[in-house]
């Protein structure tokens, strides 16, 4: 059974001597032990060999006509290919000089001849054993190496490495790109100067010591900031976005790793959604606003009314006065009386027009601290304009439990005279007197829960999930654009509108309004 | 001033606007009877009753319409002035048709109200006075015997006595007899106001 030297592939050995029997010797010597022999009968052969074949072990006689064993050593050490293989001299010359050059050549070992068998077999054994791992240590270095390499190189943000400080001992080929540079110009600049240096234009006016990063290097700390400006390397400027964190080596800090990126896009990004944004809030105002004034268009028959009830009496009494004035001797009593129902009949009046005025103001005010209960209360008075008309009622229940909200009162009134308004209609055309329940309740430590309950006709199972479509009506001459917009209105509001059915005939819409959060006392 | 009482029957929901017209109709020395809602007046509702309606056209529950139709089942001859709000002209003419005298629409100025509500009880007089006059004309058609009432018929047709006799085979001074005790009893001594009477409650002596 023949000795295999570890590993599944042999390893190469490469013979070198300008004797033939000295290189059948140590061919026989080797053979059949797993290893793969070549044999050179002089330099150049061996290095060409050894270039092709990268051999672990060589076994190179030194005494060799035209190239001897140590230029051999040197022209392969001097060649990355053939630099690792491990060189054994053969000589048999035994002294000390000739030992110490072959080894300061790079050579690994010196076997003397005449040699023995076991010896070269165990020295040959130990040094492919060595170089083969040596190999496959560097290949697997070579991998981790390149793994890191991609990942850096793979990473859209720029990342430095940093020494105490701060001068730059890595970019990867983001940093470089935003840098507008190579890596290889960025190696050695110096970070601060580099990117927060004073040139024509001041970029940055921090002090020296404020400056991003400077406290990661010098003292360790982390830092993370965001739309800072940075300089290019031709001195343009650009808002970024970094982290740093220490590098240490055991407790040593060793300065900083900076992970960087140009947010220009991301900036412009940001605005354009804000600007949209506050495009669709003041389109929502709009649209609410609109809403509001068509509402007033379609009751307005019913707000001349209620002005004209208190006119009308106005006009009376005032007759009725100046009836009393021309009698003699007149009734002073009376005539009190009467200027005083000409005075509240005034106060009526302009409590109408003071509703009607709140409700179409211009634009919405705002969320404040909102009454469920005084709001609810207006927007009932608000709809028994309607409530007139439709020959309904609106009844208001708030629990007291009830806490304030935190909504804009002229949105929150016109998402209740919405869903009262729809009530009413459907409560008249289902040719029912109920009246429309209008309750308020708490839902959890967090949320109100308001509901409108009819009567009416209700809607259809398949109705159900359209409600709240735009342009989605059951009414003749509706637009389908008040649920719609009250969802829209709700959700503005950080609440929640929906429907569901209740376990009468009829219909339920609720909608939830945040509470008033309190600031906890310190 | 007229010998019936009349009175202006206010139906009113508004608190505000009933207690005012009713002190304004007072102060114009009217009789004024307040109702807030169209039932309450329903439900007060007699034949006796003479004047005129002030309604208001828009109430909850039974409205001003509804109550004109109520009324009209129960064949009053109240005359009716709806008072109206701003946008309600459609529903007035509605009413006109239904027998309203007129309507007003508020707020109201005093004069043209208390003229609508004078017109209103001028129309209310004359109708009970014609309603009186006819009540009259037909009890004195009905002290008139078979025969009388035969030969009234003819001299309205304008028939002769000579005519009457020959077709009657009576004497023509028999005719001449039945003849003035018809005028006697229907008290006149004209024809043509006997024809005029007559016309006047015809329908209501062709139903018997």
């Amino acid at each position: 059974m023949t000795e295999n030297v570890d590993g599944v592939t042999e390893a190469t050995i490469l013979l070198v001597d300008d004797n033939a029997q000295n290189l059948k010797v140590l061919y026989e010597t080797l053979k059949d032990r797993g290893y793969r022999l070549l044999i050179a009968n002089d330099g150049e052969k061996a290095i060409s060999l050894a270039r092709r074949h990268q051999p672990e072990v060589i076994l190179l006689d030194i005494m060799m006509p035209e190239m001897d064993g140590y230029e051999v050593c040197q022209y392969l050490k001097a060649h990355r290919s053939t630099a690792d293989s491990a060189i054994v001299f053969l000589s048999a010359l035994d002294d000390v000089d000739a030992k110490v050059r072959g080894f300061s050549l790079g050579g690994a070992d010196y076997i003397s001849k005449p040699f023995q068998a076991q010896e070269v077999i165990a020295r040959v054994k130990t040094h492919a054993q060595v170089i083969r791992l040596e190999r496959e240590l560097h290949a697997r270095n070579r991998q981790l190496e390149s793994d890191q390499s991609r990942i850096l190189n793979a990473i859209s943000e720029g990342i430095y490495g940093l020494d105490e400080v701060g001068d730059i001992i890595f970019a990867n080929p983001a940093a470089a790109m935003t840098a507008g540079c190579t890596a290889e110009e960025l190696i050695g600049r110096n970070f601060f100067a580099l990117h927060f240096g004073d040139k024509d234009v001041p970029c940055h006016t921090m002090e020296q010591s404020g400056r991003p990063v400077q406290a990661t290097c010098s003292q360790g700390i982390p830092e993370h900031q965001r739309a800072i400006v940075m300089r290019r390397l031709d001195g343009t400027c650009f808002p970024a976005e970094y982290r740093s964190t220490p590098k240490l080596d055991g407790d040593r800090l060793r300065g900083a790793v900076v992970v960087f990126r140009d947010i220009t896009v991301e900036l412009e990004n940001e605005q354009a959604l804000e600007e949209a944004r506050s495009v669709v809030q003041a389109q929502r105002d709009q649209l609410a606003h609109a809403s509001r004034m068509s509402t007033m268009g379609e009751m307005a028959a019913g707000f001349a009314h209620e002005v004209n009830q208190p006119l009308t009496a106005i006009t009376n009494y005032a007759r009725v006065a100046l009836r009393l004035i021309s009698d003699e001797p007149f009734d002073k009593d009376l005539l009190e009386e009467t200027l005083g129902k000409i005075e509240a009949q005034s106060h009526r009046a302009s409590e109408v027009i003071r509703r009607i005025r709140r409700f179409v103001k211009k634009p919405a005010i705002g969320k404040e601290v909102l009454s469920l209960s005084s709001l609810l209360e207006e927007t009932r008075q608000f709809a028994e304009v309607d409530a007139r008309n439709n020959d309904g009622g609106v009844e208001v229940f708030v629990a007291e439990d009830v806490p304030d909200v935190m909504a804009d009162p002229v949105q929150v009134q016109q998402v209740a005279l919405n869903l009262i308004r729809n009530a009413l209609e459907s409560t008249r055309s289902a040719g029912s007197h109920a009246p429309v329940e209008v309750s308020a309740e708490r839902r959890g430590p967090e949320c109100v829960r308001i509901t409108v309950t009819d009567h009416g006709k209700g809607v259809t199972r398949e109705d159900e999930h359209k409600l709240f479509q735009p342009f989605y009506t059951t009414k003749e001459e509706g637009m389908g654009i008040g649920l719609a917009l009250c969802q829209s209105l709700i959700h503005a509001q950080g609440g929640d509108i929906g429907y569901e059915r209740p376990e009468h005939s009829g219909a339920r819409f609720f909608f939830t309004l945040p509470v008033v959060t309190r600031p906890q006392p310190a | 001033m007229s010998d019936i009482d009349q009175t202006v029957y206010v139906v009113e929901d508004d608190e505000a606007v009933r207690d005012s017209l009713e002190l304004l109709l007072k102060s114009a020395k009217k009789s004024v009877k307040p109702y807030s809602t169209a039932n309450a007046f329903l439900s007060d509702y007699s034949e006796k009753m003479a004047g005129c309606i002030v309604l208001d056209i828009r109430m909850p529950g039974m409205d001003g319409m509804e109550l004109q139709k109520k009324l009209n089942d129960r064949h009053s001859i109240l005359p009716i002035i709806f008072v109206t709000g701003h946008g309600d002209v459609p529903l007035a003419v509605d009413a006109m048709k239904e027998g309203a005298v007129d309507f007003i629409q508020k707020p109201y100025r005093e004069g043209a109200l208390l003229e609508k509500i004078e017109s209103a009880l001028e129309q209310d007089r004359e109708q009970r006075k014609t309603l009186g006059e006819e009540q009259e004309i037909l009890r004195r058609v009905k002290t008139l015997t078979p025969r009388e009432t035969e030969i009234m018929g003819r001299m309205i047709a304008g028939q002769a006595n000579k005519v009457i006799a020959i077709e009657l085979e009576i004497s023509q001074r028999t005719v001449e007899i039945h003849r003035s005790r018809v005028m006697h009893k229907m008290g006149t001594h004209s024809l043509a106001h006997l024809v005029r009477m007559i016309l006047s409650v015809k329908d209501r002596i062709d139903a018997k």
